[in-house]
């Protein structure tokens, strides 16, 4: 009993000062550079690798076959090929270009009038079309900002004053024909 | 009765109850589906209150922060660590509901997005702060940094919240502002979920300056009695 | 539709909430128990 010392420490003055409270800094500088990598890393790539159809499309010969997203609306009803491949065409400021996916099946949302972000890189064989895709492994359906109930009693899908563009697609490509089948799933 | 609850807090938590009680009620039940996100949609009266409970705790803790660095005054040291604690929770809230709503609607749990990103960052260095408010250093010291921190970790909110304009991603932009993209009984169940976690916040954050309060309380009578100790042993 | 995800998301929230708050209950009467009452005014 008698060498154990039980005295609570001074909190005002603790024992351990230089060692610990060097080692406490480290810590907090690691979360602090940590946070700072992340942060650059993630802003400075979406910034440089986030493009759109008609930016992807001019800039092909500069990008050669880095990965970045390519952001578009699907145009066109998607097909899927006999070994899975599913090919959809995206189209971004009055710019198209196809998409050959090999990946995971993308979300329920996915189809013709959805804006849509494919992961891949420009291809450099050309494709049994004789055009040269985006190969994409990884295919995100982009939601809008607008929610829009599903009330049956309501035909009337306005908000502001603005008919709303289910899926937010580009106006002349979204049939009401393309989103029917989620209304009633 | 327990030892931290007063009137105030018994009025607060039983509306939080209440509200809490309309929430789920109005968001599980009575408004319907989206006609994109069908049922998914449900998590936005939770996600975004969430996030925006998260950004008023953490204004809370600069207030907090900044008068301490003024007056050091015990009172907005523990107001500034409480509201930090309770806004980590509430982020981890968004960023779990984000998850979880963003695998049925984009087709991932994760995605390196700009709003994503900084949210995480967010995370990160609001963890750091309630690590340097747990180190062991005098008082006034661990008081001072965090404050320093708390004042600095605000520059978070701002990224966060104007990354979805600064930076092009994945995630949508903004839909509960002035002019909002969603109305009627979504907007409403949003409503009562803002309200219901607001109060529960509220709750939580004076029940954890409390708890604060008594840990600081415990310490100085450690330190008298060791004080008092020490003197018997001299004589 | 996706309302098991739903419930995740619900069960994170307001379980994570109650939790806390428990824990929160428990603390301050376990701590409250110790410190004497004329130390326990919080709003000074």
């Amino acid at each position: 009993m008698t060498d154990l010392d039980l005295t609570p420490q001074d909190p005002r003055h603790p024992a351990a000062s230089g060692l610990r409270s060097w080692r406490n800094w480290l810590i907090v500088f690691l979360l602090l550079a940590v946070a700072g990598v992340v942060l650059y890393q993630a802003l400075t790539s979406a910034r440089v690798y986030f493009l759109n159809v008609d930016e992807a499309v001019e800039r092909r010969g500069e990008l050669g076959d880095d990965t970045f997203n390519l952001q578009g609306t699907v145009t066109a009803e998607p097909r899927t090929e006999a070994d899975g491949t599913m090919i959809f065409t995206v189209s971004f400021g009055g710019v198209d270009a196809t998409v050959r996916h090999i990946g995971d099946e993308p979300s329920g949302l996915f189809r013709q009038g959805e804006r849509v972000v494919a992961k891949g890189r420009w291809s450099d064989a050309a494709s049994a079309e004789g055009d040269t895709p985006f190969v994409s492994d990884q295919v995100l359906v982009k939601h809008s900002e607008e929610y829009v109930e599903d009330n049956p009693d309501r035909v009337d899908y306005e908000l502001d004053g603005n008919e709303i563009e289910i899926g937010a697609g580009i106006p002349d490509t979204v049939g009401a024909a393309a989103s029917t089948p989620s209304l009633v799933t | 009765m327990t030892a931290t609850s007063s009137k105030v807090t018994r009025v607060i938590g039983y509306s939080a109850l209440a509200f809490t009680a309309l929430a789920l009620l109005f968001g599980l039940v009575i408004s319907g589906p989206e006609v994109n996100m069908r049922d998914s949609v449900r998590l936005l009266y939770v996600h975004v209150p969430s996030i925006l409970t998260a950004y008023l705790c953490f204004g809370i803790t600069l207030v907090g922060s900044v008068i301490y660095l003024r007056n050091r005054s015990t009172f907005w040291d523990l107001v500034a660590g409480s509201a930090a604690e309770v806004g980590t929770l509430y982020l981890a809230f968004a960023l779990i509901t984000g998850a979880v709503w963003g695998k049925p609607t984009w087709g991932t749990y994760w995605e390196w997005d700009p709003r994503l990103t900084s949210t995480a960052v967010m995370f990160i260095m609001y963890l750091g702060y309630l690590a340097l408010r747990r180190m062991e250093l005098p008082h006034e010291v661990r008081s001072r940094r965090a404050a320093v921190l708390g004042v600095v970790n605000i520059i978070n909110v701002i990224v966060v919240h104007y990354s979805v304009q600064w930076w092009r991603g994945l995630h949508q932009g903004r839909t509960f502002g002035l002019d909002p993209q969603i109305r009627d009984m979504q907007y409403f169940s949003w409503f009562l979920g803002t309200v219901a976690l607001g109060l529960i916040a509220a709750w939580l954050i004076i029940h954890r300056f409390r708890v604060g309060w008594l840990e600081r309380q415990l310490d100085e009578i450690h330190l008298e009695e060791a004080l008092v100790e020490r003197r018997g042993e001299g004589v | 539709m996706y309302w098991n995800f739903v419930a995740v998301g619900y069960v994170a929230v307001y379980g994570g909430v109650v939790a806390y708050a428990l824990w929160l209950l428990a603390r301050g009467r376990r701590l409250s128990s110790q410190v004497p009452e004329e130390r326990r005014r919080f709003l000074d």
